[in-house]
């Protein structure tokens, strides 16, 4: 019998678990002690996709951005204009003309000054993207603010002036959600070479803090600009870390090494009363729509099921049988508002309730759509003008779960019209490919669909939400198909609308109109709910106070308005264990809350006994029994 | 070990790869959903915006020949392209940052889970029906029932959450600054514990449970009986005669397990967000990283293939009569 190989193993396997049993006790060591940097931690859902501003496609790449550099003109607590990188500006008499001032002085965070030149080169490089055969740059999400405000020339006739002139008169020159460059680091960039650029860390900006670190999937650190001249920054560095899961982040929100979080509207509820926690329950700048594929045209092996779809007064019908407070208060937890038009209510300035909302009723629903002419077959099956039995395929992303609650509530609502619904979930790409019309230009894209339930998310400027349902976004963003010639001129007239007054005046009527026709039906405007600690920062803002909340807003808002909390002796909170108090400077601890002195023991007693566990498997293992006889071998 | 089987092997593990990389290209292209729009759900993206991002990714070259020629002169330069969603970064690069994570914890993971679950396995096969049997036997089975994440999140909830004596998630404190390296690596080490106990925990099952059947198998067999009859003592028996032989399947077992290391452990990396290949996959699945996860899964075919070569010179070596 041979079996030294197998002795080896077996004392090299009891060697291994021993040493795994002694080092435990070592990896249970406690969080190191706290530094002396003040560190904000904010969690995340949403990874970051590019450090350079022109490729991020996502919020969060937008959060990060005007981190790094400001805007020309930043937004303040209520989404008004305040000084970004230009100190203050003028309009001239016949409103084409802004002048911009520079502080002189001013430096990016390298030291290299900053002046006109660099907002004339930033804005000038995506005026040439705009005007490009592309007509855009990058990923196209930043050029269009500046499209979008008609700026048709820019020039610096000195270091503190930047001049601007539009082709015609607005006020969307100072909403521009374009990131001012230093000219110095990004003038060897052209318009073929930015989509490839990756801006590495760390970053020279003038924003506030500057991106120092980017661990992939991970986080985001940024450190205090040495140079700012902006309100005094409490935080030294900010963290932005991403989740992979929600669980994973509320815990780690309430064991305290989040500051700051985005929550569901359990985690909302479970954190009520919880010492030092503060719970917002914000309005999102946007909303969830049920929405139908309104598109006009034949499509071979495609298309829409039935062409009532097209027909406003089936949509309209249908619009009587969506109870959508029952949805807000279970498909969104009542996080939320009711939907009613497309420039939700966060758009305080903008958005106009509709006359004559539909209310809630299955009759009045059914006698709508028997006065439209869909009546019921001897089956009880609602019938199209063909005579055709209605069976319509709803789909959805699989990005949010209430997508699918809602859906299951619509199946339940239209079959009691006598309607049929199958529900179908799909990934986003899938599905944006299913829904795209030949106009597209990819063979896929076969406008398969009937109804469909997704979100969209807006602007400071609602021309972003208004823009879904003019004629020329079939085939991009128009994901119902639907056009009216009064609908596009009212787009264009609004655009242009010198003032705001006039140009609400033009909304009013787009929203009523899109109420009224229902190529969507608005569920709601989708809640925000976030919490944050206050045992180390104070001084959070809500932007806009009324129904926002205080980071992922719109601009560096947030982050100049937060205090830390002075001689730092924060009461322990009911799940976080106490950090040192008493410090000199607020002392965050590292790992936020652990390695009190109490849970030392304790700490060492688990450790302690885990080892002894994998000590006594090790031992039965090489146990040898002595006394017995031996084997010859 | 005769250089004929060797090769043989070998040969079989590089035909296996070469099919590995041709199906990559072939599966990747029939998931539906195009990359380019993806990521683009833009109100003002319009269709000449597309055409060019079609044009620059080479997404409006017809799949055959034009794609697939340029993927397998690339791949073999071993150029695996950019990645769609990090723009601008090297496959290789996003990839090689995510290994070591991986690498660590489920490396790490599969040893306990290895030294562990043979111990147990082999402990529980041998005093069959007795407690002990009974105890780590429904402990095997229930936790190699159950996905990370429902080993994971109680782990955090009560050990993190609750007692704070450990982070909840990623690898490193944030903002934490370090005296020296020994701090740094502890601070990480702080960060391992619980996602290592998870993915340990989650693989001793399968040891346990393959190796107690073999234990109760090799039980029954002539040489033990003969072993008894010279009056060895029952560890002894075991040691030199139970477990030697009942250690052949385990061996496949556990090569087939290493392969599958640098998969990540998904579940469990999600719930730890801990930075490794396995949350990487699902991020580039979920943007339609074509050139991402078609490293992956290279990556991880070729270690899958390579670990079960190594799987069969061992057995050769355990086993002399597959040494042919």
């Amino acid at each position: 019998m041979r079996a030294p190989v197998s002795h080896r193993f077996v004392r090299l396997l009891a060697g291994l678990g021993l040493a795994g049993a002694l080092l435990l006790p070592a990896l249970a060591l406690p969080a190191r002690a706290a530094d002396e940097k003040l560190v904000l931690r904010v969690g995340t859902s949403q990874d970051l996709d590019a450090m350079n501003p022109f490729n991020t496609a996502l919020v969060t790449g937008f959060e990060v951005f005007t981190l790094n550099y400001d805007l020309l003109v930043n937004w303040g607590g209520d989404l008004e204009p305040v000084p970004g990188f230009a100190e203050s500006w003028t309009q001239s008499a016949d409103g084409l003309t802004w002048t911009f001032k520079i502080p002189s002085g001013m430096k990016w965070s390298d030291g290299t000054p900053a002046t006109a030149e660099d907002a004339r080169w930033t804005l000038q490089f995506v005026l040439d993207g705009v005007n490009s055969e592309a007509g855009y740059i990058g990923l196209g999400y930043i050029d269009y603010y500046l499209a979008n405000a008609g700026v048709t020339e820019i020039t610096a006739p000195d270091e503190t002036t930047l001049v601007l002139k539009t082709d015609r008169p607005n006020t969307q020159v100072l909403q521009m959600y374009i990131p001012i460059l230093p000219k110095h680091v990004w003038q060897d960039q052209t318009l073929d070479t930015v989509a490839d650029f990756t801006n590495d860390v760390p970053i020279v900006g003038s924003g506030p803090y500057q991106a120092v670190e980017w661990q992939k999937g991970q986080y985001v650190r940024f450190v205090k600009n040495p140079n700012w001249t902006g309100p005094e920054l409490a935080a030294d560095e900010v963290f932005i870390q991403i989740f992979k899961n929600a669980d994973t982040q509320y815990q780690a929100f309430r064991s305290g090494e989040l500051d700051y979080s985005s929550v569901n509207g359990d985690q909302f509820a479970a954190l009520a009363g919880e010492a030092n926690v503060v719970t917002v329950a914000g309005v999102g700048n946007g909303f969830t729509e049920l929405g139908f594929n309104a598109y006009s045209k034949p499509i071979e092996g495609g298309g829409a099921s039935t062409k009532a779809l097209q027909d406003p007064a089936f949509r309209d019908a249908i619009g009587y049988a969506v109870d959508k407070e029952l949805l807000v208060e279970r498909a969104i937890k009542g996080f939320g508002e009711v939907g009613t038009t497309h420039v939700p209510t966060f758009q305080t300035k903008w958005h106009v309730e509709p006359t004559a909302l539909r209310t809630f009723n299955i009759e009045t629903a059914k006698q709508k759509l028997e006065a439209a002419g869909y009546v019921l077959d001897g089956e009880g099956r609602r019938l199209d003008k063909e005579g055709k039995a209605l069976d319509l395929r709803l789909y959805m992303p699989d990005s949010e779960e209430y997508y699918a609650t809602s859906a299951q509530f619509v199946q339940d609502w239209l079959s009691q019209l006598g309607i049929k619904v199958t529900t179908q979930v799909f990934d986003s790409g899938t599905l944006t490919t299913l829904m795209l019309p030949p106009e597209a230009g990819d063979p896929a894209n076969k406008a398969d669909y009937d109804l469909f339930i997704w979100a969209w998310g807006g602007d400071v400027d609602p021309n972003s939400l208004l823009e879904i349902f003019t004629c020329s976004n079939i085939g991009s963003s128009s994901d119902s198909n639907y056009c009216s010639a009064r609908y596009d001129e009212l787009f264009d007239l609004q655009n242009k609308a010198p003032s705001d007054e006039e140009r609400k005046g033009y909304m009013a009527e787009m929203q009523q109109m899109i109420y009224d026709e229902a190529p969507y039906h608005i569920l709601f405007y989708d809640g925000n709910p976030i919490a944050y600690h206050t045992d180390r920062f104070t001084g959070w803002k809500n932007q806009p106070a009324s129904n926002g909340v205080p980071l992922f807003g719109y601009g560096s808002y947030g982050y100049w308005q937060i205090k830390a909390v002075s001689a730092a002796t924060p009461a322990p909170s009911a799940t976080s264990a106490p950090i040192a108090s008493g410090a000199p400077t607020p002392a965050p601890s590292a790992g936020g809350g652990t390695g009190g002195g109490g849970s030392d023991n304790a700490l060492l007693l688990a450790a302690g006994a885990v080892a002894v566990v994998l000590l006594v498997v090790a031992i039965l293992l090489v146990r040898r029994r002595s006394g017995g006889p031996t084997e010859e071998e | 070990m005769s250089l004929r089987y060797l090769s043989r092997q070998s040969l079989q593990a590089l035909f296996t790869i070469v099919m590995i990389v041709l199906l990559n290209f072939v599966l990747f292209r029939m998931m539906p959903g195009s990359p380019e729009r993806i990521l683009f759900r833009n109100p003002n993206l319009t269709q000449e915006a597309l055409a060019a991002i079609r044009e620059r990714w080479g997404l409006d070259q017809p799949l055959f020949p034009d794609q697939f020629f340029a993927y397998i002169v690339a791949t073999l330069q071993g150029d695996l392209g950019d990645s769609y969603k990090f723009i601008g970064q090297p496959v290789i690069e996003v990839i090689s940052e995510r290994f070591w994570p991986t690498m660590i914890l489920l490396g790490l993971g599969e040893m306990i889970a290895v030294v562990v679950g043979l111990a147990l396995g082999s402990y529980t096969g041998w005093r069959r029906g007795g407690l002990v049997d009974r105890v780590g036997n429904g402990f095997s089975l229930v936790f190699y029932s159950m996905p990370y994440f429902v080993i994971g999140m109680p782990l955090i909830i009560i050990f993190a959450t609750g007692l704070g004596w450990f982070p909840t998630s990623g690898m490193f404190t944030l903002g934490a600054t370090y005296d020296s390296f020994l701090d740094q690596l502890l601070d990480f080490l702080h960060h391992l514990v619980l996602p290592l106990i998870t993915v340990s925990i989650g693989l001793i099952g399968g040891y346990s449970i393959l190796m107690r059947s073999s234990i109760v198998e090799t039980r029954s067999e002539d040489y033990i009986g003969t072993a008894r009859a010279k009056g060895l003592t029952d560890a002894r028996i075991l040691r030199h005669h139970a477990f030697p032989n009942a250690l052949l399947p385990v061996v496949t077992l556990i090569a087939i397990n290493l392969g599958y290391v640098v998969a990540g452990a998904i579940t469990a990396e999600v719930v730890f967000n801990w930075p490794g290949l396995g949350t990487l996959t699902v991020d580039a699945l979920n943007a339609r990283d074509y050139p991402v996860l078609q490293g992956v899964f290279l990556f991880l075919g070729i270690s899958v293939v390579l670990a079960n070569l190594a799987a069969d010179v061992v057995y050769g070596f355990l086993d002399p009569r597959v040494r042919r």
